[in-house]
């Protein structure tokens, strides 16, 4: 099944149809969508902003890991599972709006970001974690999570304004 | 009460009709452009009330004392609320006149006004100490969540609200 017919598919459910017709369902979604922003976003850019020594400088990287970490991963399944569930009501126009694609092209950038953090300079933590401050390699890691968060965000709010109005 | 009301209501005309507002209202992209501020604001704001209540409930970040959690996040609570309150102002300049009766806008200020107070007067004292008895803590981290969260579901119900820009709502 090609993504095209993919998208068709879901368009035409029963599930899709209540998403989009019900006057409840969208409001409900998109405010849980970006009230968990402040668990999920909120916890992102502390982190980014303490691995460029801009925030909370008293407390280890480590620590910070370890404390927001948990919180982090509830956050993003319920941006996750939100953010499926807006997509649903209207994939074929989600889909054929350039700030769709640049969204899901800048999470997937973002996860490997991270991915590569992990498995270099987060392998290397204790090395780096008792200095004062942070090596220039974790500072770009912030940075470049940091540009393609608040990117994410620009995109986001540009799909609301590049869909057809209902 | 009338001339407080007709006061605010001058207001609103004045901010519709400003440069501001005008030029935001005119332009295809401002608007968006100045919510993707609020939104992130709200991030940071919301991320930083969320670690300072969940250290008070004694759900998170329980390794650090709640004085020096505060410290820390207090220049990017100040910091971020003022990007709100800026970007706020000009998204509310664009449409000062419908959003003055709407219902969800008063709420939303309303909670505002609340959730400003409380936080700079008895969740400052609260957070600022580190032996306020856990009745105490919870209760003031269950107001401020309360307070905050108040205040963004007006901020989403606002959009919801229908109002024609010439009714008065009670």
């Amino acid at each position: 099944m090609s993504l095209d017919h993919f998208l068709q598919w879901l368009d035409a459910t029963h599930f899709s149809a209540i998403m989009r017709e019900s006057v409840w369902a969208e409001p409900l979604v998109e405010t849980i969508h970006v009230l968990t922003l402040t668990l999920f976003l909120g916890f992102v850019l502390l982190l980014d902003l303490r691995l460029l020594d801009l925030a909370l400088r008293r407390k280890r990287v480590s620590e910070m890991f370890e404390q927001f970490n948990p919180w982090l991963f509830r956050g993003f399944a319920i941006m996750v599972v939100t953010g499926l569930l807006l997509f649903s009501a209207d994939p074929v126009n989600f889909y054929s709006t350039l700030f769709f694609k640049a969204k899901m092209i800048m999470l997937v950038l973002a996860g490997l970001n991270v991915a590569l953090f992990n498995a270099t300079l987060g392998r290397r933590i204790n090395e780096w974690d008792p200095a004062p401050v942070t090596p220039w390699k974790v500072k770009l890691a912030g940075a470049v999570s940091l540009v393609l968060w608040i990117s994410i965000v620009a995109c986001g709010r540009g799909i609301a304004y590049a869909l057809p109005p209902p | 009460m009338t001339g407080l009301k007709d006061s605010i209501l001058a207001f609103c005309v004045w901010c519709n009709q400003s440069l501001v507002g005008h030029t935001i209202r005119d332009s295809v992209w401002l608007f968006p452009f100045v919510e993707i501020f609020h939104l992130l604001a709200l991030a940071i704001l919301g991320g930083s009330m969320l670690v300072l209540n969940m250290r008070l409930l004694g759900i998170g970040f329980r390794a650090d004392p709640v004085s020096a959690l505060a410290r820390d996040l207090r220049p990017w609570i100040i910091g971020s609320l003022v990007v709100m309150l800026i970007s706020g102002f000009l998204l509310f300049t664009t449409e000062a006149v419908k959003m003055y009766g709407n219902w969800a806008f008063q709420a939303k200020m309303s909670f505002l006004l609340l959730s400003i107070i409380f936080t700079f007067t008895l969740h400052w004292r609260v957070t600022n100490r580190d032996e306020s008895p856990a009745s105490v803590r919870w209760v003031t981290a269950l107001v401020s969540l309360i307070l905050w969260t108040g205040v963004g579901l007006g901020g989403r119900a606002l959009g919801y609200v229908t109002t024609a820009a010439s009714s008065v709502a009670p």
